[in-house]
């Protein structure tokens, strides 16, 4: 290890490598339709990023994950083209939601992030007759909405329960600039359509060129794979209360 | 809303029966004032593999051939045996319903059912 960050309530980020300053940093966190969690794996796959950290917590579950017949964390962190992808592999218990957003958004201040990107579902009911899932994106400033270049429509008003609306908060009580982007999906079902619409919107707000044919084409086989994940993910929606995002905020201005 | 089922068709609670080479699928339930709506996300199947019935007034059977035999290996896990051929499920219902209107829509690979409430 060759750095380490402790915050709150014993989460530590680990630095397995050199992680670079001024990066963009992708939330892809397991939520609604695994859209998050899905479109950050395809950025990690596709560019070919490397592993250079992780992020640890007693709250975690006690285990780890093999990839390559080698143990990994379930939490980590991979970075190239300039971005830093942070992904899970295991449901966030809601306990670590706090520390996982604070510890974040702390380290995050510590590289000198340029913009703070995370990816998320918005569950609608008829998405079976959506053809283009729609992207919509809640900004932790006004000034923001020019580097959506139009990919995602402002989310103006609403809930966003979860780890998301706590990293969206904290950059803009921290000035981080941070975009939160919620694609049209499935409630608890895996959505690779509605990732690849998100990624489709990350392509064209940082000027990347992520494939996403593969990710429409293996479309069947991710279902399926990400049943469990899906499963256990939309069993810590219900702790958490996340069908208060279909609530209307009673309050306006 | 309801999170997958737990049934007899279980096997350590993960949702996959090498045995019975059936898999239990992810599904909702929402209940109306004069239905309800399940959907079920059945990834390989053809709507013509799909077959519903309700074994009681308050429950709704599920079978669904798969497209292709599907293998733990498929999906990349290659120290799991196991082959899977249909999705298998008996679903609750919160309220007892009519199995002779039911009516059905499969698009996406997601099977949508409206059953109307007996009462």
């Amino acid at each position: 290890m060759s750095n380490s960050l402790s915050g709150k309530d014993g989460l530590r980020i680990l630095e397995t490598a050199t992680i670079p300053k001024e990066a963009v940093i992708v939330n892809g966190l397991p939520d609604v339709g695994l859209v998050g969690l899905l479109a950050a794996s395809h950025i990690i796959s596709d560019l070919k990023l490397k592993e250079v950290g992780a992020i640890e917590s007693d709250l975690l579950p006690p285990m780890i994950v093999l990839h390559g017949g080698l143990p990994k964390a379930l939490i980590r962190l991979f970075a190239g083209n300039g971005l830093v992808v942070i992904i899970s592999e295991t449901t966030i218990p809601v306990p670590l939601i706090k520390p996982l957003a604070t510890g974040i958004v702390d380290w995050a201040r510590t590289k000198n992030t340029k913009l703070m990107l995370s990816l998320g579902g918005m569950a609608v009911a008829n998405r079976q007759d959506i053809d283009a899932p729609k992207v919509f994106a809640a900004l932790s400033a006004k000034e923001l909405e020019s580097k959506l270049h139009g990919a995602a429509e402002v989310l103006e008003e609403g809930y966003i329960v979860g780890a998301y609306g706590l990293i969206l908060r904290k950059c803009a009580e921290t000035s981080v600039p941070a975009i939160t982007l919620l694609t049209q999906s499935y409630y608890n079902y895996p959505d690779p359509e509605a990732a690849a619409a998100a990624l489709t919107a990350v392509n064209k707000i940082l000027d990347l060129n992520v494939d996403v044919s593969d990710l429409l084409k293996r479309g069947e086989e991710i279902r399926l794979k990400s049943k469990d994940m899906m499963h256990r993910t939309h069993e810590e929606m219900l702790r958490m209360d996340k069908s208060h995002e279909f609530d209307l905020p009673p309050m306006y201005g | 809303m309801s999170s997958e089922p737990r049934s007899e068709f279980s096997t350590h609670g993960s949702g996959w029966n090498p045995a019975a080479a059936s898999i239990q699928p992810l599904y909702n339930l929402f209940v109306a004032a004069t239905e309800v709506v399940l959907t079920v996300d059945l990834p390989y199947v053809d709507q013509k593999r799909v077959k519903l019935h309700c074994p009681t007034e308050d429950s709704v059977e599920i079978f669904a051939e798969t497209s292709r035999k599907i293998t733990f290996r498929d999906l990349g896990a290659k120290h799991r045996h196991g082959e899977f051929t249909c999705y298998r499920a008996r679903i609750r219902m919160p309220v007892p319903v009519d199995e002779k209107k039911i009516s059905t829509k499969f698009k996406r690979g997601v099977l949508e059912v409206h059953i109307p409430r007996l009462r």
